[in-house]
């Protein structure tokens, strides 16, 4: 069963130094429990995610810390190890390398040093992982235009998504939720509300 | 870093890298005939997670105690060797008694193994020994930088057992209750993270002493920090010898280990082999280590025993040369390649 008093040491510990470590860590909106966590990471200096803030969806398995929790990335993110299409993370300490030694601070440290240095040869994108490979340039300005693009979404015109949502007949409760859940990404919550 | 048997998704025949709603659309629509975009990583972790299961079927963490012949029925089709090392076996040890092969026997096997023994003894001195040690354990995790939380659910667990069966004849929980325990997860699971967390502070304290025999072991480019992170302190991983030194060091206890395997085959009459691990480090307490020639001295011969094994003794001596202590270790081990479970002596 899920260490409940562990999640919670863990909420606190790695709020405590966000502005340093540039990750935070926070209950899932509208989550019923500890299972159900939000994180962030901002975007490496020096690297094409730089200003980017990277929201991350985060289930605990009941089996935590004994299991790794399952993240995924909120955020649409061009980068080798992290699926283009559905956040989806290849690294190691998410699967077969992950101990109850690591935090879910730690996993986001991780996250954050793979944006610094994604491992092509190991890749969860084969498309991008072969553009880092054979064209550099243009994946740099590919993985800029999309931190651009999706990590620098400010939370304004959130009102207009929602109002063209409820006008589509999906009420409005859900629309919200739906909305927060992939940060703002007006098509993903329609998909999302479509398909559930 | 991200690991090699996860299959990478198969390059789409869009490829549209351009994020336009209408692309991203058109580009999950393409992605449905493909089969290892369904085959997801919880899934893939699901399906160990059931391996598992099956396995658990197979043998509890730690089972019953076996007549050391049971050793013989399993190997009675097997290499005349190991017939006759089993054999041998018989002549010194009574029992055995089989750990899951979940890659955590060896710490499993060290847990039954040392509680069974206090519970047996009431060794007060020796509790009182192995808190002092645990204690410096606890106080080298955190200045490697390890964050109390993570470590101190595990710890405690450890202790709370070794209070259990260190309460006087009477007092104390039963055998069964003790052999209940370590085959329930909720108490065997973390206490075998208990002792990966000593080894992995042990290691790391001695970082200079042990990097030679990692360095040594099958990856190259292991570092001491890698070694730790990928196959100390995750569950699962299989121990060698550098976590048995390095577990024995940090608590002072002695284990020694038995190996029935195919070492000195060629030449001269069948032995068995056996190493004692005697603790290298007497004065713990003192952050200046005096004892580093000792510790050196016990891994040479241990290396003996892996690389030259036709060289050691026939077990009628024990390896190290250490003489504060003549008694054999209390924790004894039987090896098979890839498996340690507990044997008991006559």
């Amino acid at each position: 069963m899920l260490d409940l008093s562990r999640v919670q040491k863990e909420l606190v510990e790695c709020n405590k130094d966000s502005d340093i470590s540039g990750v935070t860590l926070t209950l899932h909106a509208g989550a019923a429990d500890l299972t159900h966590l939000a994180g962030t990471i901002t975007g490496p200096l020096g690297t094409p995610y730089e200003g980017g803030t990277f929201h991350i969806d985060i289930q605990l398995p009941s089996g935590y810390p004994f299991e790794p929790p399952k993240m995924q990335f909120i955020t649409k993110v061009w980068h080798p190890n992290i699926s283009s299409q559905n956040g989806a993370i290849c690294l190691d300490i998410l699967k077969d390398q992950w101990s109850p030694a690591l935090t879910l601070k730690t996993a986001l440290l991780s996250l954050q040093a793979l944006l610094s240095a994604p491992e092509p040869g190991d890749p969860q994108d084969a498309v991008v992982a072969q553009q880092y490979l054979r064209d550099q340039p243009t994946f740099v300005v590919t993985a800029r235009y999309w931190t651009e693009t999706f990590a620098k979404r400010a939370s304004v015109g959130i009102e207009e998504k929602v109002q063209k949502l409820v006008e589509m007949g999906f009420p409005e409760g859900m629309v919200r939720s739906t909305l927060e859940l992939v940060n703002g990404d007006e098509n993903m919550a329609l998909e999302k509300l479509c398909s559930s | 870093m991200p690991d090699s048997t996860e299959a990478a998704e198969e390059p789409r025949s869009d490829q549209n890298p351009n994020p336009s709603a209408s692309g991203f659309l058109g580009a999950v629509t393409a992605e449905e005939g493909n089969e290892w975009s369904s085959f997801r990583d919880d899934e893939i972790m699901k399906q160990h997670s059931e391996i598992q299961a099956v396995e658990a079927v197979k043998i509890p963490f730690v089972g019953d105690k076996e007549p050391i012949t049971a050793l013989a029925a399993e190997f009675q089709y097997g290499s005349p060797i190991l017939q006759e090392k089993i054999k041998l076996i018989a002549e010194q040890y009574l029992a055995l008694r089989r750990t899951r092969g979940d890659g955590n026997c060896f710490f499993r096997s060290f847990m039954f193994s040392y509680l069974e023994h206090i519970l047996e003894t009431q060794d007060k001195a020796e509790v009182e020994r192995i808190i002092a040690h645990i204690e410096m354990c606890k106080k080298t995790l955190k200045s490697q930088g390890f964050t109390d939380f993570t470590f101190e659910d595990f710890f405690s667990t450890f202790l709370e057992q070794l209070e259990s069966v260190s309460q006087g004849q009477d007092a104390s929980i039963s055998h069964d209750e003790l052999l209940e325990r370590s085959r329930d997860q909720s108490i065997s699971d973390y206490v075998v993270m208990f002792f990966r967390f000593v080894t992995t502070g042990e290691i790391r304290s001695r970082s200079e002493f042990f990097e030679p025999f990692i360095l040594g072991l099958t990856n190259s480019s292991n570092t001491v920090d890698q070694f730790c992170k990928t196959s100390v302190e995750p569950m699962g991983e299989e121990s060698d010898h550098v976590h048995i030194t390095a577990l024995s060091d940090a608590l002072g206890v002695a284990i020694r280990v038995v190996y029935l395997d195919r070492s000195s085959c060629e030449a001269g009459p069948v032995t068995i082999n056996h190493h004692d691990f005697i603790p290298s480090a007497p004065s713990k307490m003192s952050t200046e280590r005096d004892d580093s020639t000792m510790a050196s001295t016990n891994i040479i011969t241990e290396t003996a025993t892996v690389s030259n094994p036709s060289e050691q003794e026939d077990g009628t001596t024990a390896t190290a040369a250490t003489t504060e202590d003549s008694r054999p270790p209390f924790v004894t081990l039987l090896y098979r390649p890839g498996h340690y479970d507990i044997l008991y002596p006559k």
